[in-house]
């Protein structure tokens, strides 16, 4: 038997794994008899290797914007406007946004926490894009909430925590990581008999120091109630009036509060402990409305 | 919403996922941050003007690619044209798109640095089928239908931007000279 001649494409394909199986003998046979070409094999294969971790790491940078914003349908779509308008008037939105958010301007970050643009309209398109998920909104499902949560903490560097909800109707269904402009993101996803869904978004803040009090946004029919701590950025965000998502915001603030006076005890594996919570910057309660009831 | 009812919508998740690719690769197309991300923006937009023409189960990161490729020709010819032929060759172009923190792994920082580097100053339509073939492993039919070239094209510029890197490196390697096999 005389199969055709080992090719110069027969060695790309060999090291790229992508050889038809029938040349393989061939190839191998080669390999064996000829040194010179196994030192190549062996060559080619470092270079692949070392292309892969020279590039890998791209894909772990965060992603601007108005990237995330183009996963989503344009606006134009859903529209009474001709689609080249709407084309215009989010490529011209986008400009605005986007302006300066290049990958190595990262020292101008439009991202700041305070500023209730980007941050709750990134918070609604993460909340559109997942809770809109009918089969899979989530990454790690509440059955293995503590893998979810041990996971997710090491993501994002510190102690994040999923408040539990039940009270108000609302069962946890999991959590995943999200992009963030500046820094990964946590997403849980809640949800209540009716099959409605909320998310609860943390992330560390990006400037330190810029403790906020509750803030509400609606960002295209999303309700968002944000706040930053000195620790977390938080935003809720639901199709649910305002007063609803405020009622369960109170309720995720006091519970994550509480959780973070006594670490130790309720977290067994918990990151280094944070600061005495009396030390810990309150925000201004939202204005006292009727006490929680369950929702529906 | 009558509109986007008629065409059913790109899988937004999958969509996102995608992203991160879709900006290596423009990146390696544009040799440049700011229009690589211009590049996948303006992918996206026509992903979803063309999404009637995307059959839903097929690989939606192969669909991408195949858009932005055909967007990136486009605005080069039309830049090409517009600059009277000035020459937009990588060497001009790559001069500090490339310049990424890469982390350390088994090569150090250094040395993958220069890679990169090398990688950004081979022709684009070089580094894009290498970057296509090693690092997004696609296979060369995938590689030859996305950028509407014969297979041989994909293997010759496969080969050059292989021989290409590998002189660069030749030097301290021990590793005894390519020799064409036939």
């Amino acid at each position: 038997m005389n199969p055709l001649p080992v090719s110069d494409a027969d060695i790309h394909a060999y090291v790229d794994s992508q050889l038809a199986p029938k040349r393989m003998p061939a190839v191998e046979d080669a390999l064996a008899r000829d040194p010179a070409l196994a030192a190549r094999v062996t060559e080619l294969r470092q270079q692949n290797a070392s292309l892969r971790d020279a590039f890998d790491p791209w894909l772990d940078e965060a992603l601007p914007e108005r990237l995330v914003a183009g996963a989503a349908a344009p606006r134009a779509n859903r529209q009474w406007m001709p689609s080249w308008v709407g084309m215009a008037l989010a490529a011209a939105a986008c400009l605005v946004v986007g302006v300066g958010l290049g990958w190595f301007g990262r020292e101008i970050s439009l991202e700041n926490d305070g500023t209730p643009i980007t941050f709750t309209r990134q918070a609604a398109l993460v909340h559109a894009l997942y809770a809109s998920d009918a089969n899979r909104p989530v990454e790690i499902w509440a059955a293995e909430e503590q893998r979810l949560v041990r996971w997710l903490s090491r993501r994002l560097g510190f102690q994040v925590r999923a408040p539990d909800l039940n009270s108000l109707g609302f069962a946890l269904v999991g959590g995943r990581l999200v992009a963030g402009n500046e820094n990964p993101t946590a997403l849980f996803v809640y949800e209540n008999a009716d099959k409605r869904r909320l998310t609860l978004q943390v992330r560390k803040p990006v400037n330190v120091g810029h403790e906020t009090a509750f803030r509400y946004a609606v960002e295209d029919g999303v309700g968002v109630y944000y706040w930053v701590e000195e620790n977390a950025t938080y935003a809720l965000s639901g199709n649910l009036d305002r007063g609803q998502l405020l009622a369960i915001g109170r309720v995720v603030y006091g519970q994550l509060a509480t959780l973070e006076a006594a670490p130790a005890s309720t977290a067994p594996a918990a990151t280094p402990a944070p600061k005495a919570p009396d030390a810990m910057p309150v925000p201004a309660r939202p204005p006292t409305t009727a006490p929680v009831q369950k929702l529906s | 919403m009558s509109a986007a009812a008629a065409d059913p919508p790109l899988p937004a998740p999958e969509l996102l996922a995608a992203i991160p690719r879709m900006r290596r690769y423009a990146r390696v197309l544009t040799g440049d941050a700011t229009r690589a991300d211009d590049l996948v923006q303006e992918a996206l937009a026509r992903a979803w003007e063309k999404r009637r023409l995307w059959a839903a189960g097929t690989d939606l990161r192969a669909w991408l690619f195949t858009i932005m490729h055909n967007v990136f020709v486009n605005q080069r010819a039309l830049a090409r044209y517009e600059r009277n032929h000035v020459s937009l060759d990588a060497e001009s172009e790559a001069a500090h798109g490339w310049q990424v923190p890469v982390r350390d792994m088994q090569y150090t920082r250094v040395e993958l640095s220069e890679l990169l580097q090398h990688v950004g100053r081979l022709p684009v339509e070089q580094r894009e089928v290498l970057v296509l073939a090693v690092v997004e492993e696609l296979r060369y039919e995938e590689i030859a239908a996305m950028l509407a070239i014969p297979m041989g094209t994909v293997m010759s510029r496969l080969s050059r931007a292989r021989e290409k890197l590998r002189a660069v490196f030749a030097d301290n390697s021990a590793v005894p000279p390519l020799k064409m096999v036939k």
